[in-house]
């Protein structure tokens, strides 16, 4: 057993980027294009990401006054001082252990060469990194520091938010849809004098082709990362990508949940009209009309022309694909109140998706933590579990939810009026939805907690989380995937029905199952499209996350291919004959 | 924890202190010592625990191979699993290097675990399918933080040449490789941390029997070259008889018979030994062996007999004195008769059944009459024995289960049924063997077989 260094390549991936940098360098210039059209968006996204930080850290940091003003008034001056020191120290307990998770990834123990004992190592670990967390924490608190690096930051938020106004490709500035058309016929105010809807047009047009563009660069990124800088020639995962690739309808599925992915991010441009303007304050933002009257252009605020679009029946109607007598181009009609229901919809979207993901995500999370956890450890933690989620199984769902979403509403908790109620809906759905997803992959989990794999990690030693993480969760992670994006839909179709029934998502926050119930007098009407429009929305976008997840499905379950799974391992590797 | 620790913690010990060690047959490696380990059943309302390993002693000396044979299910693989921290011990000790290791924890565990590993018996499930074969046979070596990571990754191609494989291979998956070769990568994984005790458990039952003699020649020349102790399980007894210096014979979680391999294949001492033996193929046809046949299963961990484990089905086991002379069939008919009555009075009742025994109605045993003619239905019994056995078939009619075990026992128990023989030397060449028949008092397993 020689040491035989260099004689096999063993380099990371920069090395092997820095030999052949041709394909990588073609690839990151593209993505860097593609960028730098969209330069402001992604400013103003960094700068919204960033103010919800800045928001969270402040409110975390108020907690240890918050806690001490609520305990100095039962229990005294004294009773507060101490509430706020074991507030602030639960508190940086709590970041020593993200920090030492995310950051720390050796014993800082083993590196001093301290001789503990078992139990004592851990806490002394943690006590040494919460005390460097705390110095840290006053340091910026108590020196220039903080007022310095506020500075900086300062400095920096500025700096993106002049980038933020830059005019991105997508934008609806690019664009312009809006304008007036004169007795002649041509139209003023719009994108080379087209007309409304064929401005729209293309607007939508280049905005899902700069979105698949996007996609496919990534495609291609994956591409080249694996032809020419990844070490193993062909990995397990090759050959799920390839079964989803064959699969039609799992391929069906993503784009449709991709086209309303973009839809929900691209809602400002996407839109006709602002959700300012359309949505949020109408009577404050004007539209520009020829005036046949007065034979001169005229403005009225959007409020008041929406009174003349209603669609309410009858002759009182704008239906799809059409003008109002204000010369406004609605894709989709108006709704009820007269305001353009495409960008109701584009909004709406947004709002079904992130709550829909919010709550797939927290249940997730959960069901993927305890089912990790009972297939380990088994015994009673397992039928702790299995007795909780029977219980919650065992409830009417939705009942469940309409009455904790009534009761936090009513009562105007906080959490309530965040995103108009959204995140509280999310909240209920995941709380009530993870004994789902659990039971759904106990079965997988508790068969590769008996692999032997697991055991073999045992046996020299490996940690429970890291065995947990390394070895079980990538064989449940696809079934995650298939439950999650299964439940997902379920979550949309809750979040409606709640709307549907008056609850869940307040106005003026557009939300599709309001919509439809809104609209509902009308269906059988000249204005059937009010809430059909949304209904079918829901249907689509449920019924494509269903067949996104059969797709997954399909491509980790190497059963539903045996033949294609042979051939891929038939490049098995020769010599070493064993 | 003593010297032994910090060393294997600063150097890998693969040298020459190693091989001069593995030379020197004889010095103890592992002490194991009345070692128990019982499942709790997964009845979380009480009920027997599994009598996995059931009071083992034995040694095992530094360089050599013990093999530990039985049928499955006897806790060969627990008492395995067992020696490497992978099950609790209920009861007992185990010694390594003079170290007791059922009682360590935390990071003296850790460090321990260094010096005993594993190679597990299905190739298919003892490596992960996600894993490239460098990040499988590696991970020890990065749970324990051996040297730097490229000095880690050089360690991994070494040793995946030396078990015979490439070290192209480090960035292939599993599915790529055959059985064979999947243990193999199994046997780098287990050397990686370079222990000096390796558990073997069945590592060549699942592959195909051209590829066997490989991996078990590719297991001894790392013996030699490293000078790793080996514990070898197996239910083939003509692999073991290949590769074992020595060879333990496990029956329902005990050890009945320990000793020289050669020696005990070719005169064994226990009474299971021979039937164990008898089952394996006569290599050549001319030579006339009696087979024995063992009737039945072995019996319940949860539920071992009283007295010896073996007791339910052995071919000679001993008989009361005043039927010294009975016939060799009503004898095993009688015998085949209890432990059904046994076997019934343990069988897991519904609840449905439960309730009716309740109202004093009999649900077992229903068919007392054919089994009485099924048993002894051609026999010529004595008067005697006659009027035993119609006294417990009354009693099995009349729904008295535990009555009619208790008088067929009072009548027909012998030192068998009452006593658990313990291990005593036999021949001359530290072999031993757990049987009552080795007492003088007694004609001796071989006689009676
Ligand atoms: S003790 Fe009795 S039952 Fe056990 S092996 Fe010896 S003869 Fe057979």
């Amino acid at each position: 057993m020689m040491s035989v260094e260099n004689e096999f390549d063993d380099k990371t991936l920069r090395e092997r980027i820095a030999e052949n940098p041709r394909p990588a360098m073609l690839w990151v210039a593209g993505l860097v294009v593609l960028m730098a059209l969209e330069l402001g968006s992604i400013a103003a996204a960094v700068l919204r990401v960033g103010s919800v930080v800045k928001f969270a850290i402040g409110g975390i940091a108020n907690t240890p006054s918050w806690m001490a003003g609520f305990v100095s008034e039962s229990l005294g001056s004294i009773g507060g001082t101490i509430a706020y020191g074991l507030t602030a120290l639960a508190l940086l307990v709590i970041a020593a252990i993200v920090v030492k998770w995310l950051f720390v990834p050796f014993s800082i123990v083993d590196r001093l060469g301290l001789e503990l004992g078992v139990g004592k190592a851990d806490v002394v670990e943690r006590a040494i990194v919460t005390a460097v967390v705390g110095v840290v924490t006053l340091l910026f608190v108590a020196t220039p520091l903080g007022a310095a690096v506020d500075a900086v930051i300062g400095a920096l938020t500025q700096g993106l938010e002049s980038i933020s106004s830059l005019q991105t490709l997508t934008s609806r500035e690019t664009i312009p849809n809006q304008g007036y058309q004169l007795p002649d016929g041509s139209w003023e105010g719009t994108w080379l004098g087209l007309s409304p809807a064929m401005a729209w047009g293309a607007r939508v047009l280049l905005i899902y082709a700069y979105a698949f563009g996007l996609l496919a660069w990534f495609w291609r990124g994956y591409n080249v990362f694996r032809n020419h800088y990844r070490e193993a020639d062909w990995t397990p995962r090759d050959d799920s990508v390839n079964r989803f690739r064959n699969h039609y309808w799992g391929v069906f599925g993503f784009v449709v949940v991709f086209v309303f992915v973009v839809m929900a991010l691209w809602a400002p441009a996407l839109s006709p009209v602002t959700a300012e303007a359309n949505l949020y304050s109408p009577y404050e933002h004007e539209v520009q009309y020829y005036d046949e009257e007065i034979e001169d252009v005229a403005s009225i605020p959007h409020g008041e022309a929406n009174l003349e679009t209603r669609s309410v029946g009858g002759d009182s109607n704008v239906g799809l694909m059409s003008y109002d007598k204000y010369d406004r181009f609605h894709p989709a009609g108006t709704n009820q109140d007269g305001k353009d229901l495409f960008t109701f919809l584009a909004y709406g979207s947004q709002v079904s998706l992130v709550i829909g993901l919010l709550a797939t995500g927290l249940m997730t999370l959960v069901a993927t933590a305890l089912a990790l956890m009972t297939a380990y450890y088994k015994g009673l933690l397992d039928l702790l579990t299995v007795v909780v989620s029977d219980s919650i199984i065992s409830l009417p769902r939705l009942l469940v939810v309409l009455l904790l979403s009534v009761v936090f509403m009513e009562a105007n908790h906080p959490i309530a009026t965040i995103y108009d109620g959204g995140l509280l809906l999310a909240l209920i759905f995941a709380a009530t939805g993870w004994p789902l997803l659990w039971r759904a992959v106990r079965g997988p989990a508790l068969q590769v907690a008996e692999e032997e794999w697991v055991d073999a990690a045992r046996s020299y030693g490996q940690s429970p989380v890291e065995t947990m993480k390394k070895h079980m969760s990538p064989y449940i992670a696809g079934y995650m995937l298939v439950y999650a994006s299964m439940t997902l839909g379920g979550v949309i179709i809750g979040v409606a029905a709640l709307s549907f029934l008056g609850f869940g998502v307040q106005p003026p926050t557009p939300e599709w199952g309001r919509a439809v119930y809104e609209g509902r007098p009308y269906v059988p009407t000249s204005s059937w499209h009010t809430a059909t429009i949304p209904g079918l929305m829901v249907v689509f976008l449920v019924t494509a996350f269903n067949a996104l997840g059969d797709g997954i499905r399909d491509a980790i379950d190497p059963e539903s291919d045996a033949s294609g799974d042979e051939a891929g391992t038939s490049a098995a590797a020769s010599g070493g004959g064993g | 924890m003593s010297q032994h620790m910090s060393e294997s913690e600063s150097e890998p010990r693969r040298d020459a202190d190693r091989r001069v060690s593995s030379d020197q047959h004889g010095e103890t490696l592992i002490e194991v010592d009345d070692l128990k380990t019982y499942y709790e059943g997964n009845d979380f309302f009480g009920g027997q625990p599994v009598k996995a390993v059931d009071g083992v002693n034995f040694e095992i000396a530094r360089g050599e191979t013990l093999g530990l044979v039985g049928e499955s299910g006897c806790g060969k693989t627990t008492l395995g699993r067992t020696l490497i921290r992978l099950e609790e011990a209920t009861d007992g000790e185990v010694r390594y290097d003079g170290t007791e290791v059922t009682s360590l924890s935390g990071s003296d565990l850790k460090q321990w675990r260094r010096n005993a590993q594993m190679v597990f018996q299905d190739p298919q499930s003892s490596l992960n399918d996600r894993m490239t074969i460098g990040e499988i046979v590696r991970e020890p070596l990065d749970v324990h933080d051996w040297k730097t990571p490229r000095e880690r990754r050089e360690h991994v191609r070494d040793l995946l040449e030396t078990v015979g494989l490439q070290k192209e291979h480090y960035y292939r998956y599993p599915h790529q490789f055959s059985g064979g070769q999947r243990q193999r990568i199994g046997i780098a994984r287990a050397l990686a941390l370079e222990p000096e005790f390796v558990v073997l458990d069945e590592p060549v039952s699942a592959l195909d029997v051209s590829v066997q003699a490989k991996v078990l020649n590719l297991l001894e020349d790392l013996q030699d070259e490293f000078g790793l102790t080996y514990l070898f399980i197996a239910h083939d007894l003509s692999v073991v008889r290949h590769i074992c210096d020595r060879v333990a014979v496990m029956y329902l979680g005990n050890i009945l018979e320990i000793g020289p391999t050669e020696e005990l294949f070719e005169n064994p001492a226990n009474p299971y030994t021979h039937a164990l033996l008898s089952a394996i193929p006569e290599p050549d046809p001319t030579v006339d062996r009696d087979r024995i046949i063992l009737n039945g299963t072995p019996p319940s961990p949860r539920d071992p007999p009283s007295g010896c484990p073996f007791s339910t089905r052995c071919p000679a086991k001993i008989r009361p004195e005043e039927y010294a002379d009975m016939d060799d069939d009503v004898w095993e008919a009688i015998n085949l008769f209890r432990v059904l009555l046994d076997e019934r009075a343990r069988a897991d009742l519904s609840i449905r059944d439960r309730v009716r025994e309740f109202r004093g109605k009999n649900v077992r045993f229903d068919e007392i009459t054919e089994v009485r003619s099924e048993l002894f239905g051609d026999l010529d019994l004595s008067a005697d024995v006659e009027r035993h056995v119609d006294q417990a078939q009354e009693y099995v009619e009349a729904g008295e289960f535990d009555r009619a075990r208790e008088y067929l026992a009072e009548e027909f128990d012998s030192i068998c049924d009452r006593e658990a023989p313990s291990l005593c030397t036999v021949g001359d060449a530290g072999r031993s063997s757990a049987c009552h028949r080795h007492d003088d008092e007694y004609a001796s397993p071989d006689e009676e077989l």
